[in-house]
């Protein structure tokens, strides 16, 4: 059974605006979903009608096995969710918020504290617990909203864009926590705009545009759809690059290369091939001044797809190391 | 049962919180409905001069008037709260959570009756200290229960129109409910002296009974009499504004 099930969904509004138009997707338990699109797709509209916030007006959905539409208290218990914008009483203390949400998913009082600590412990707030979340950066309080969204052990967790505006290093806390649970088996359905945070968290990204989906798969499998990685070489003797390009052709096409590059070959390994390629290169008496392996990216597959370009695809997002 | 009641209160201690944090934000509530009635009082302490008025000093008169002014106080007060909490997310975290909507209401609306006593206390012991008769342990008791209810009602009315809006410049009409329930009330003459389409409006308004039971041991004993009709008043209007509060929340995520 997967984890969530959406059929047909749909979501107009009374002004007539059709937000969500009839989106199909399948999310198997475990899987870390990203869920991208630029600014006003449909994203934040979909994931409040799978955290039951928002009534569908076309289509069904099931998360954790139980309709969105009509059993939606079911739905509620078995769900973690950290919308956009981390919604914090800022007069309370970061453990106070975290006693509060366990209260608010019925956990026994006995068991509050002991969950609590260990939660804020996760994301690197045991020092801050105490104080007023008013005190907190921004990164603090994601990564708390990420914590409280945490307390009831979900079957199922919504991050809604949960690093927009983040510096790097919490940026990098977040993305470790959604690995930690994709390791310990939860399901993750994650919203971004961020291209490089869905490719690397995402075991399969969905790609909204204008309330429909027009591309999912791994992230692999979809820019394989809109060609191959290739490998763009400059030679620090380039007096014989016709027997280069022979001996390259046993790994891919050689392309006509770029300017300033001498030989480009499509690499279907992408970057394990990079060795054999030197190698091959160095036997055969060339040595390598660069090179550099150029692969599709998912804002590619968004613009073959869409003939647009994702919004802030060229945000530069910190990788953490 | 129980896991919705620790709701409830969690929800309650969350909006005391606010009072015991900032303080300066809860005085402007705790102190108007003091200043209305001691500010009338200066101005028109001798209407109990006027015939048919009766054998009441004017300033115990209008004290449960200012009781009943603190209960539409806080009803605006949780409203607008609950229109920031929209603003801000916070609203949305509450309807995560897996109990019934309508126990987040009972929070929401438990709050504004366990707040509404902060400024009905300063009132009374002002009151005490200007010289207003001691309306007797049973007369306070009644009025407290009237004035708790009355702000559930008042609560009922402004949440319903914080999730209708759902903002915070809504606050005027919130604060309207309450002006015109009491506004349209013998709160400051006995209903023989009101004009006659004022004293129609008084007769219909369930207001009335509501103030008239709160006078109790202010004006006159207290009697079942006068206690039974303000308690089937108050529960009439929690009834009829809890179903809109309720129709709201339900319109919300639709």
């Amino acid at each position: 059974m997967a984890a969530i099930d959406v059929r047909g969904l749909e979501r107009e509004y009374r002004s007539g605006l059709k937000a969500v138009r009839g989106i199909d997707l399948a999310v198997a338990p475990g899987e870390v979903y990203g869920f991208l699109g630029p600014n006003g797709a449909g994203k934040t509209t979909t994931v409040r009608m799978l955290v039951t916030l928002l009534r569908p007006t076309g289509g069904s959905a099931t998360v954790a096995g139980f309709d969105v539409a009509t059993q939606p208290a079911q739905v509620r218990k078995r769900i973690g969710v950290a919308l956009q914008e981390a919604a914090l009483d800022l007069l309370m203390t970061g453990r106070e918020l975290m006693e509060l949400q366990a209260t608010l998913h019925g956990i026994p009082r006995r068991d509050v504290r002991a969950r609590a600590e260990d939660l804020v412990g996760r994301v690197g707030l045991s020092q801050a617990a105490g104080r007023r979340v008013g005190t907190y950066s921004g990164g603090m309080r994601r990564r708390l909203d990420l914590a409280m969204a945490l307390i009831h052990e979900p079957e199922v967790l919504f991050l809604d864009e949960p690093t927009t505006g983040l510096d790097p290093t919490s940026r990098a806390t977040l993305w470790d926590e959604v690995r930690r649970l994709k390791a310990e088996g939860t399901t993750v359905f994650l919203t971004t705009q961020y291209l490089e945070e869905a490719d690397q968290l995402a075991d399969r990204v969905g790609i909204i545009a204008d309330g429909v989906i027009v591309a999912e798969g791994t992230p692999a499998a979809l820019k394989a759809e809109v060609g191959l990685p290739h490998l763009d070489i400059t030679l620090m003797d380039c007096s014989d690059l016709t027997r280069a390009r022979e001996l390259l052709q046993a790994f891919g096409d050689v392309r006509p290369a770029p300017a300033g590059v001498d030989v480009s070959v499509a690499v279907a390994g992408g970057a394990t091939e990079i060795a054999p390629v030197v190698r091959v290169l160095d036997e055969a008496g060339f040595t390598v001044a660069s090179l550099e392996l150029v692969a599709p990216s998912l804002d590619d597959v968004f613009a073959e797809k869409t003939g647009r370009r994702l919004e802030g695809a060229a945000e530069p997002v910190a990788a953490p190391a | 049962m129980g896991t919705n009641l620790a709701v409830v209160v969690a929800l309650v201690r969350r909006a005391l919180n606010e009072i015991t944090r900032v303080p300066g934000a809860a005085i402007p509530g705790v102190l108007a409905p003091t200043i209305f009635v001691v500010g009338l009082t200066s101005v028109f302490g001798q209407a109990d001069r006027v015939v048919g008025f009766g054998e009441v000093d004017f300033r115990t008169f209008v004290v449960p008037v200012g009781f009943l002014q603190a209960a539409g106080f806080t009803g605006a007060a949780t409203g607008v709260n609950l229109a920031r909490d929209i603003e801000q997310g916070w609203f949305d975290r509450l309807l995560l959570c897996p109990a019934p909507r309508l126990t987040v209401l009972t929070g929401l609306v438990a709050s504004a009756a366990l707040r509404c006593l902060l400024p009905v206390a300063f009132l009374f012991l002002v009151a005490m200290a200007i010289g207003v008769d001691f309306p007797g342990v049973d007369g306070l008791l009644v009025a407290l229960v009237l004035v708790m209810g009355l702000a559930s009602v008042f609560a009922c009315f402004a949440v319903a129109l914080a999730l209708r809006f759902r903002t915070q410049q809504a606050a005027p009409l919130m604060q309207m409910g309450s002006f015109v329930g009491v506004l349209f009330t013998p709160a400051y003459a006995p209903k023989d002296l009101l004009a006659g389409w004022l004293e129609v409006l008084a007769t219909v308004n369930p207001v009335t009974l509501v103030l008239t039971g709160a006078r109790q041991g202010f004006v006159g004993g207290v009697t079942w009499g006068d206690t039974w009709p303000a308690l089937l008043a108050i529960v009439g209007l929690v009834l009829a504004f809890g179903a809109l509060a309720t129709r709201g929340l339900r319109r919300y995520s639709g």
